[in-house]
């Protein structure tokens, strides 16, 4: 499943749970014949996501590979994949650039736009808000690969972007190619803002109307509200946004792979698309999933967090 | 907390000037942003009635048909959408089917290892599954499982499993359990309460848990890019990428048809569903303090 | 307001013990069972590359089939398009092979790749369907040693050889002031004529090279090893059995793309770096006359042949053709490489017998006449070289064969693949001025032993 929708809390779990939060069900004891129900869940969940996991502990330590030496018979070879990533120059550009297309697109772009659009849509006349905001989410509910597609001939030689600047007297600009990993960056942030905004909007509505008319009516000017009163209230509400677009855009392949395949000369190419590279064109499939298994853990990490920031009811 | 969320902020009623002047400068801004967000999506559109469509968005000399009439055929349309539909809609009954029935017992009974079973089912919905595609290719090729549509489906529904599991499991948590209850009287199993009591209640809940991951499903490119091979068993995400590495420089146009065709049906199911998908999204993560 | 809730942290210990338990893996091959394989065995499934708008393969394969099926009432043939570029092509193609469910009867497969694939296990040996098969003699010596295994066995019947050379626009040079023809002695007189184009009042682009990972073993061979083995360089050294690395040949070719983009000789970086960049130079970029030079194989003219979607019937009158030269011109004074295609037979085919079989119709000889005709290739057969038809179908199949005297080839190694997509790799980064050819050369140097080990390879003595 595509990770942008794998944010979603039901409302309608919500609603109501104060009246339904009784403890004793029907019978409140799970007996074997009860968790029947649970079991194709079960096998599906042990079978392709337990599986694969500790398979890729297995591979990770073996020299398997698509094409020649490593592909007739396969060997254990201990640590050398992980001890030949950590000696790969091409493995740690493959983390910067991890990091860097991250924070620019996640945590500063997607965050802080979507925050601007969900405080603007707020104050911003009606039917103007209405529309505007879909477009936004129209983005977002668009293939990865038309995404991907759109977002490559609006920054290609001669796109969209190069009309733009044409028409406002500037020079044609070479994104693409001379700083691809901005481009991938604001492809992500135009995918993916509209998650962050919905989810502000959504904890914005929770705030109390009277909490801020009550500061306002101390004189407070909308900015230090913001800062003083807006921002705290909404502080769980970020963090946890930010987790999930962070474990969003670590997983991003397709929208770089159809806009750049990673290049030119690896300048754009994130882990994916590094362990990808090794896996498939270079066919070395137990290096690529060592370098995987780095980045499963990555994203375990940063799952961990999101557990830990998620309010407890909806653990119950 | 629940009690004490407002769900919209009563607008003020008489604007003073102030407000006014917010009003205009946000509007102002957001028209900005949404118009740099627009481009794209014109281009899209625009260069899809094109025939001499370019990279850059322009209004088409000539209003044609031409692009989609080039791609209406087997092979570049109907084969892949088709293929499309019977990988995700055969993963998403998979998933919603194995997710509510694993929800059941999780919302209605208590047991030893729920907490931890819960945590783990959260824990999975945050696992990069670009990560675990390697090895699942290659324990596909292990098992005689790659390049099988059987495959790909199970794979693909076990994959958004875990997250339909939890937000199936919150919508069950809001039916009241005192009606089903008559229904145990009255001796009916497990299923038939599901079928006739709870599923019924939690219909509108259970629509936006299945279109969202249909949609999810739909844009999804690696695990079919991944698991499937055959020409004729690829779902329109991998053909339009092999078509636009393919044509991509020469038939700009073409490209944006088959684009416009392969978005629709998400794009439909967002205007179907409105706001309410929006507000599927409204309790999204970290909303609660 | 109540204050926030604090997440109790997880029971870091249930968590575990539900990790652990999980650990009971699910025997998956039982599902397996269910989808089982699915081939009929009645069934040749055939699989090539389909790229861009050429369709030759598929009619040729069609045509064949049509009379195969006729004849052998209760077989069918299955054509398996692989759509994928270059080097997808044959990572696809391996990807298919790997699993009997999925693996194509037939293949056909570059010589470059084939003895990686035999390395791997994917591939199985012919000889003795050959022994009983008259028309192996007919083939080169050459290209029957191409697709023979270190193992001696032989894995495939040649059917295609290449050579290649400098094709230019005649109406180009007219407007440039160059000369017709054209015989460049060295590297400096390519460029010259390439400055001359940039410097006249012609439009067009003066010089292609593929260069980059986009253009993928395209890149390796007609670009930078045309280059390469013109210096007196070269890649692997056949005596020592070793790689060669840190050689200056390897370093004056990366200048010489460096000087390209440098002097703005060639297309933009961003056409350069467009995996499709041959389509649109052969349907749209030469026929309007927007190339001067373009370094490429003998094949290319089928894109121009009757019946073609970009047909050009001009194109032997407009455009020309130069030796590539070496460096300064050192002996032989000319350079070029040649390559070549073939069927093969996976290991995972149902029916070796049956498709060896289907292999013999494709390369009959009436049809590998037709084949080599429609294809613009050159044939490695001296029965079809024979025939008045081929010897008169195109008008530079003669001065490409010529060249097949003083070709060289890649090394036949199972390595090379991966040594091509390192050279593609530094041509890249020199192309994109992420590193000067000095670095790029030492990058390849660590990657390539990194790729066969310290004990292959060796520095050239400079």
């Amino acid at each position: 499943m595509s990770t942008t929708a794998s944010a979603a809390r039901p409302e309608a779990g919500r609603r109501g749970t104060g009246r339904s939060r009784r403890r004793a069900g029907i019978g409140d004891r799970l007996s074997l014949v009860r968790a029947l129900p649970m079991l194709p869940a079960a096998i599906l969940l042990l079978a392709f996501m337990a599986g694969p996991i500790l398979y890729s502990l297995y591979l990770a330590f073996t020299d398997k590979a698509i094409r020649g030496e490593g592909a007739a018979d396969t060997s254990f070879v201990g640590l050398d994949n992980f001890a030949r990533a950590l000696g790969d120059g091409d493995f740690w550009n493959a983390v910067v650039l991890t990091i860097v297309f991250t924070t620019i697109s996640a945590v500063i772009g997607q965050n802080v736009l979507g925050m601007t659009l969900a405080l603007l849509m707020e104050r911003a006349h009606r039917a103007v808000a209405f529309v505007m905001t879909s477009i936004v989410i129209a983005a977002w509910i668009l293939p990865e690969v038309v995404a991907g597609y759109l977002l490559y001939t609006f920054f290609a030689d001669g796109g969209s972007l190069d009309a733009i600047l044409g028409v406002v007297g500037l020079p044609k600009q070479t994104l693409l190619f001379s700083a691809p990993i901005i481009a991938v960056s604001f492809a992500n942030i135009w995918r993916g803002a509209a998650f962050s905004m919905l989810v502000y909007s959504a904890a914005l509505g929770a705030i109390p109307g009277d909490v801020q008319e009550s500061a306002a009516m101390d004189g407070a000017g909308p900015v230090r509200r913001f800062w003083s009163i807006t921002l705290p209230l909404l502080r769980p509400a970020i963090a946890t946004n930010l987790m999930l677009i962070t474990l969003q855009t670590l997983s991003v392949f397709g929208l770089i792979f159809i806009m750049t395949g990673g290049g030119p000369a690896r300048k754009s190419q994130t882990l994916p698309l590094y362990m990808y590279e090794q896996a498939f064109s270079y066919g070395q499939l137990g290096y690529g999933t060592a370098v995987a298994l780095i980045l499963l853990l990555i994203g375990a990490v940063a799952s961990l967090v999101y557990l830990r920031l998620l309010p407890e009811e909806d653990k119950r | 907390m629940t009690a004490s969320r407002t769900p919209v902020r009563p607008r003020r009623s008489g604007k003073g000037p102030r407000e006014r002047t917010v009003e205009t400068a946000s509007s102002l801004a957001i028209t900005v942003i949404g118009v740099a967000f627009l481009i794209p999506l014109l281009w899209v559109v625009l260069a899809s009635f094109d025939t001499s469509a370019t990279l850059a968005v322009s209004w088409p000399q000539q209003w044609s048909l031409g692009n989609f009439a080039a791609i209406w055929n087997t092979e570049t349309t109907f084969r892949p959408l088709a293929n499309s539909l019977i990988l995700c809609g055969g993963a998403t009954i998979v998933t919603m089917v194995a997710a509510v029935l694993c929800a059941y017992p999780f919302s209605r009974y208590r047991f030893a290892a729920k907490r931890p079973l819960l945590l783990t089912v959260i824990f999975a919905t945050g696992l990069p599954i670009t990560a675990i595609m390697i090895p699942v290719y290659s324990l596909f090729v292990q098992v005689n499982l790659i390049d099988s549509m059987v495959g790909a489906i199970l794979f693909l529904g076990a994959s958004s499993l875990p997250y339909a599991i939890f937000l199936t499991k919150g919508f069950m948590d809001a039916v009241p359990v005192e009606i089903e209850e008559s229904a145990w009287t009255e001796g009916a199993g497990v299923l038939r309460t599901l079928r006739s009591v709870v599923i019924p209640l939690m219909r509108s809940g259970l629509a936006v848990a299945t279109i969202f991951t249909f949609v999810g499903m739909w844009g999804n490119f690696f695990v079919p890019f991944m698991l499937l091979l055959s020409p004729d068993q690829l779902p329109a995400a991998v053909t339009l990428y092999t078509f636009s590495s393919q044509y991509g420089q020469v038939a700009y146009g073409q490209l944006a048809a088959f684009s416009i065709f392969y978005s629709l049906p998400v794009v439909a199911l967002y205007l179907i569903m409105g706001r309410s998908l929006g507000t599927g999204f409204a309790a999204a993560g970290g909303v609660k303090g | 307001m109540p204050a926030p809730m604090r997440p109790s942290p997880p029971g870091r210990r249930t968590f575990l013990r539900i990790a652990a338990g999980s650990a009971v893996v699910l025997p998956l091959a039982a599902l397996a069972g269910c989808t089982g394989a699915d081939r009929d065995p009645g069934t040749i499934r055939v699989a090539y590359q389909q790229f861009g708008s050429g369709t030759q393969m598929e009619t040729m394969l069609r045509r064949v089939s049509e009379s195969y099926t006729a004849q052998n009432p209760g077989v069918s043939i299955e054509l398996v398009p692989i759509v994928a570029a270059e080097n997808d092509y044959f990572t696809k193609n391996e990807l298919l092979m790997s699993s009997p469910r999925t693996s194509a009867d037939v293949v056909y497969e570059d010589s470059f790749i084939l003895l990686s694939d035999v390395g791997a296990g994917y591939l199985q040996s012919i000889d003795d369907q050959i022994a009983g098969w008259p028309l192996w003699d007919e083939i080169a010596p050459a290209s029957q040693e191409a697709f023979t295994g270190e193992d001696g066995h032989v894995y495939g019947i040649p059917v295609s050889t290449d050579t290649r050379a400098l094709w230019y626009h005649r109406d180009v040079f007219a407007e440039a002031g160059l000369p017709d023809p054209w015989e460049p002695a060295s590297w400096e007189e390519v460029l010259e004529a390439a400055r001359t184009i940039r410097d006249s009042a012609s439009e067009a682009a003066p010089l292609f090279v593929f260069s980059g990972k986009a253009q993928g073993e395209k890149a390796s061979m007609q670009g930078f090893e045309m280059l390469l083995y013109g210096t007196g360089s070269t890649l692997y050294d056949e005596e020592t059995r070793r790689w060669v690395l840190g050689s200056q040949g390897f370093e004056d070719s990366l200048a010489f793309l460096r000087t390209l983009f440098d002097e703005e000789l060639t297309l933009p970086l961003s056409q350069h770096l467009d995996p499709n960049i041959s389509e649109t130079i052969y349907s749209t970029l030469l026929p309007e006359g927007r190339l001067g030079i373009l370094l490429d194989g003998s094949w290319i003219s089928r894109s121009w042949a009757e019946g073609a979607a970009g047909a050009w019937p001009e194109w032997s009158e407009t455009m020309g053709l130069a030796k590539m030269p070496t460096q300064h011109g050192q002996d032989p004074g000319s350079v070029t490489l040649a390559g070549g295609w073939g069927w093969t037979i996976p290991q995972y085919a149902t029916d070796k017998e049956a498709a060896f079989d289907f292999i013999e119709a494709l390369c009959a000889p009436e049809n590998s006449v037709l084949r080599a005709i429609e294809d613009n290739h050159i044939t490695v057969r001296a029965d079809v070289a024979a025939d008045e038809r081929y010897l008169g179908y195109s008008p530079t199949v003669g001065f490409f064969t010529e060249l097949l005297e003083t070709a060289r080839y890649r090394p036949a190694l199972p390595a090379y693949p991966e040594v091509s997509a390192a050279i593609q790799e530094a041509m890249e980064v020199v192309m994109t001025g992420t590193a000067d050819p000095a670095q790029a050369l030492a990058a390849y140097g660590d990657q390539v032993t990194g790729i066969v080990g310290a004990e292959n390879v060796q520095e050239e003595e400079r």
